[in-house]
């Protein structure tokens, strides 16, 4: 581009409208990038979480490798660092502020659910399974919800850069793993191709594997589309 | 009857950075040069012209140990804007 001044007023609109749709493109690229990054990331521990776990329940611990999920924030924040310093930054404006809000949010809520709901599935329910005067409420189910609330951020994404098929990705991608976690349809998939000794192991790896589909799925599918789009 | 044109804004390299710009909080240098595809010094000089009208203000700062120019909008800039659009529009009406 050069400084000439007998533009046309047809060339300065064009020169307008190119560098604001060049502008609404990076955002939508750096976006995509994140999803990417972040979907590898959770995909990666999600198999690491599951790994740990089958090694420490073959050796009579606890499934200790869930606490392994505490360091995704900082993994994924890592290595977002590292990529953003080799590039330019996409630019900063309401649509970037707006996406980085929703995962702020999401972020947010995850790690109180996940800390609380933690509490009372480890600590509370086993206080109070002790006192037999007490009825035993339910467990929290985890997984499902952070793959609802993750589900809803990847939607309302999609609806700020105005992505169709990245705001039903998040809805039916969703819905179909929380439901199939929720329902017991994977833990029954797992049952069945394990043995009565590694029901229990299984068991414990459902939720990664959850994870894992909802990660490939939600994050990192739409995450290369947005990534590599016209 | 036509409007006169900014002639800051008029120049075709000017009026992309005012437009990336007219959209987004901030853009960092880098970035502006990839979008405009223009070379680093054409760029500096043409920003500079920018921030001396008062259109942008430039800041310098470090990312990590590098350095970082970070440009953003000023009111008097958005305004201008703002006013070379609506003179646009004079050269496009149809007369009737």
């Amino acid at each position: 581009m050069e400084e000439n001044m007998n533009m046309t007023a047809e060339r300065s609109l064009e020169i307008i409208t190119e560098q604001i749709a060049q502008s609404r493109k990076a955002v939508s690229k750096s976006t995509g990038q994140s999803l990417y990054v972040a979907g590898f990331c959770t995909m990666a521990m999600a198999m690491a979480v599951a790994i740990v776990n089958i090694i420490a329940m073959n050796n009579g611990f606890t499934p200790i490798g869930h606490l392994l999920w505490f360091l995704l924030p900082v993994i994924i924040w890592l290595a977002m660092r590292s990529i953003n310093k080799k590039q330019a930054h996409a630019p900063v404006n309401l649509v970037s502020s707006l996406v980085g809000k929703t995962w702020w949010t999401f972020a947010a809520l995850v790690l109180g659910f996940f800390i609380l709901a933690s509490l009372w599935n480890v600590l509370i329910i086993r206080w109070l399974s002790s006192d037999p005067t007490v009825i035993v409420s339910q467990q929290v189910a985890i997984t499902p919800v952070i793959i609802l609330l993750m589900g809803m951020s990847i939607s309302i994404t999609g609806h700020i850069l105005k992505s169709k098929w990245l705001v039903w990705f998040g809805i039916i991608g969703s819905l179909v793993v929380a439901v199939g976690d929720y329902s017991g349809i994977m833990g029954a998939i797992l049952a069945r191709i394990s043995s009565i000794h590694t029901v229990g192991i299984w068991h414990n790896v459902s939720p990664c594997l959850s994870v894992f589909l909802f990660a490939l799925i939600g994050l990192m599918l739409p995450g290369l589309m947005l990534k590599h789009q016209k | 009857m036509f409007q006169p044109l900014d002639p800051l804004l008029h120049s075709e390299l000017r009026l992309a950075i005012m437009s990336l710009l007219i959209s987004a909080d901030e853009a960092e240098f880098p970035y502006i040069k990839e979008q405009t595809g223009a070379t680093a010094g054409n760029l500096s000089v043409q920003v500079e012209k920018l921030s001396a009208a008062g259109y942008i203000e430039v800041e310098k700062t470090f990312k990590g140990k590098r350095p970082c120019t970070i440009c953003r909008i000023t009111p008097k800039g958005q305004e201008a804007f703002e006013a070379y659009v609506q003179a646009l529009r004079s050269y496009l009406q149809p007369k009737g």
